[in-house]
């Protein structure tokens, strides 16, 4: 039990020592260490957080622009079926105007070809009823069928009760124009010259033509008037019944 | 046989002689330092950290906490000096292993040393914390008349204090030495383990002690820290 304070005091000394040594080379450093690993680990939760924030707008952000285009797209269907829906309606319209126009087309074609037909057969008819009625008027008569003609057209100068006509014709310079589908011979040239003198005008001049055009007739022209006879009245009425024939034909056409 | 390494002198100097126990005592002061200081120099503060940093951190993590625990206070303030009481008793105990090696522990002188640092360190504390009128007038506590007996409390436990760690680690070393000439190879060893557990507990009891005396005069309600000390009188 002996204290030999001598070394009391040196230990004291020392352990006063010990305490600043430990002191700068164990507690300082490593309680600073720590505290620092705490602060980089407090700072790494912070910027977790902060970056999940960030993650979190940026994926609010994308949604709505998800739902913004799918909301677009709707749209742009809605508005793509509208069009195609209006585009199908004014391609059946054409569709339908173009089918109208090509039967319109048809049909005039078809007309035309009729009025054709009429016309070649009026020719055919003229020609047939005027072979036959010469033949029938040679056979029956035996008198020329031009004879006849002529002779219905003087006729028909003796019953014209025109006297306006006759004024005209007397204060006109002009000669009178007789046309006729045939030749015809002097003595009946003379006879209608006579008769135009006779009853028409006294002393009027008096030509002769001859026109294919006129179908199987003759023809007076003067001052702008006609006076005749031929076949075409007959005509008229063998087309206009051709014509009732063909009608239904155009119907079902 | 020598109990007390005062006794043993290496070098003498008209009045100053080294001693064993000095000697030994630098040596335990240059191996906590050392080790300290080679560590410390690398630290990482990163998540990855070396096994040695990793013990000394478990080391200071722990005293922290138990100071915490005792004092109810933040740890800051006495961590070096409980925490150097610890350490050095624990470290002078612990080499009690190594052959030829005497523990400073084991001197009265040194334990005396250790409990005069923590008799002036309490009022060190105790002013520092509360200005010194405040911490004077615990010894008039409840009453004037209590005085006296608060000074020789004082003085008493710092005697205890000295006289518990000196006992304990210098009866281990005369206790293995008598077993040794009278049971030699296979008692002594078992004592030996013994007298580690015994070091360790003892610093133990030292650093909480001390903590519990500086406690009991920094903290307002000081009584009922004291109150909370059942090994002061159970290790003895």
């Amino acid at each position: 039990m002996a204290i030999d304070w001598i070394t009391v005091s040196a230990q004291i000394v020392n352990f006063l020592i010990l305490v600043w040594l430990l002191k700068r080379f164990l507690y300082q450093p490593v309680i600073r260490a720590m505290e620092r690993r705490e602060r980089r680990i407090a700072d790494r939760l912070e910027d977790a957080e902060i970056r999940e924030r960030s993650a979190e707008e940026k994926a609010h952000d994308h949604q709505q622009k998800i739902d913004e285009l799918e909301r677009m797209r709707d749209g742009l269907v809605a508005d793509a079926k509208l069009e195609a829906e209006h585009e199908k309606r004014h391609m059946l319209d054409e569709a339908r105007d173009e089918a109208a126009e090509a039967r319109k087309n048809w049909q005039r074609q078809t007309n035309q070809e009729k009025q054709e037909f009429l016309k070649n057969l009026q020719k055919q008819a003229a020609d047939t009823i005027q072979v036959i009625a010469k033949k029938t008027l040679a056979d029956l008569a035996n008198a020329e069928l031009e004879e006849q003609m002529v002779h219905s057209f003087i006729h028909q100068l003796k019953s014209l009760d025109d006297e306006e006509f006759r004024r005209a014709l007397r204060q006109s310079s002009t000669p009178v124009n007789i046309v006729s589908a045939f030749e015809l011979p002097a003595p009946t040239r003379a006879r209608l010259t006579r008769a135009i003198h006779e009853h028409l005008v006294e002393g009027i001049e008096v030509e002769y033509d001859q026109s294919p055009d006129l179908l199987c007739g003759i023809e007076l022209n003067a001052e702008g008037r006609r006076l005749g006879w031929n076949l075409d009245d007959y005509l008229d009425r063998l087309s206009g019944r051709v014509e009732e024939v063909l009608s239904p034909a155009r119907a079902t056409g | 046989m020598t109990i007390n390494p005062d006794n043993v002198v290496y070098w003498q100097w008209g009045m100053l002689h080294l001693n064993a126990t000095i000697v030994f005592t630098w040596l335990v002061m240059a191996l906590l330092t050392g080790v300290s200081w080679l560590v410390t120099r690398r630290l990482s503060t990163g998540t990855r950290i070396s096994h040695w940093q990793n013990l000394l951190e478990v080391l200071v993590i722990g005293m922290r906490d138990q100071i915490n625990e005792v004092s109810r206070q933040e740890p800051g303030r006495y961590l070096p000096f409980v925490g150097t009481l610890f350490l050095f008793i624990a470290t002078a105990n612990l080499l009690n292993i190594v052959p030829g090696y005497t523990a400073p522990t084991g001197s009265l002188s040194t334990t005396t040393a250790l409990a005069i640092c923590v008799f002036v360190a309490v009022p060190i504390y105790g002013i520092a914390h509360e200005g010194p009128l405040d911490y004077l007038k615990h010894y008039v506590k409840p009453t004037a008349l209590m005085l006296p007996f608060n000074i020789i409390g004082e003085i008493s436990r710092t005697i205890a204090l000295a006289v518990r760690l000196y006992g304990n680690i210098m009866s281990g070393t005369v206790i293995v030495a008598i077993l040794l000439s009278l049971t030699p190879y296979l008692f002594p060893v078992v004592m030996q383990l013994l007298g580690l557990l015994t070091g360790m507990i003892q610093a133990y009891i030292f650093a909480v002690l001390a903590m519990v005396y500086i406690a009991s005069a920094t903290s307002a309600h000081g009584g009922r820290e004291t109150d909370r000390n059942p090994p002061a009188t159970s290790t003895d």
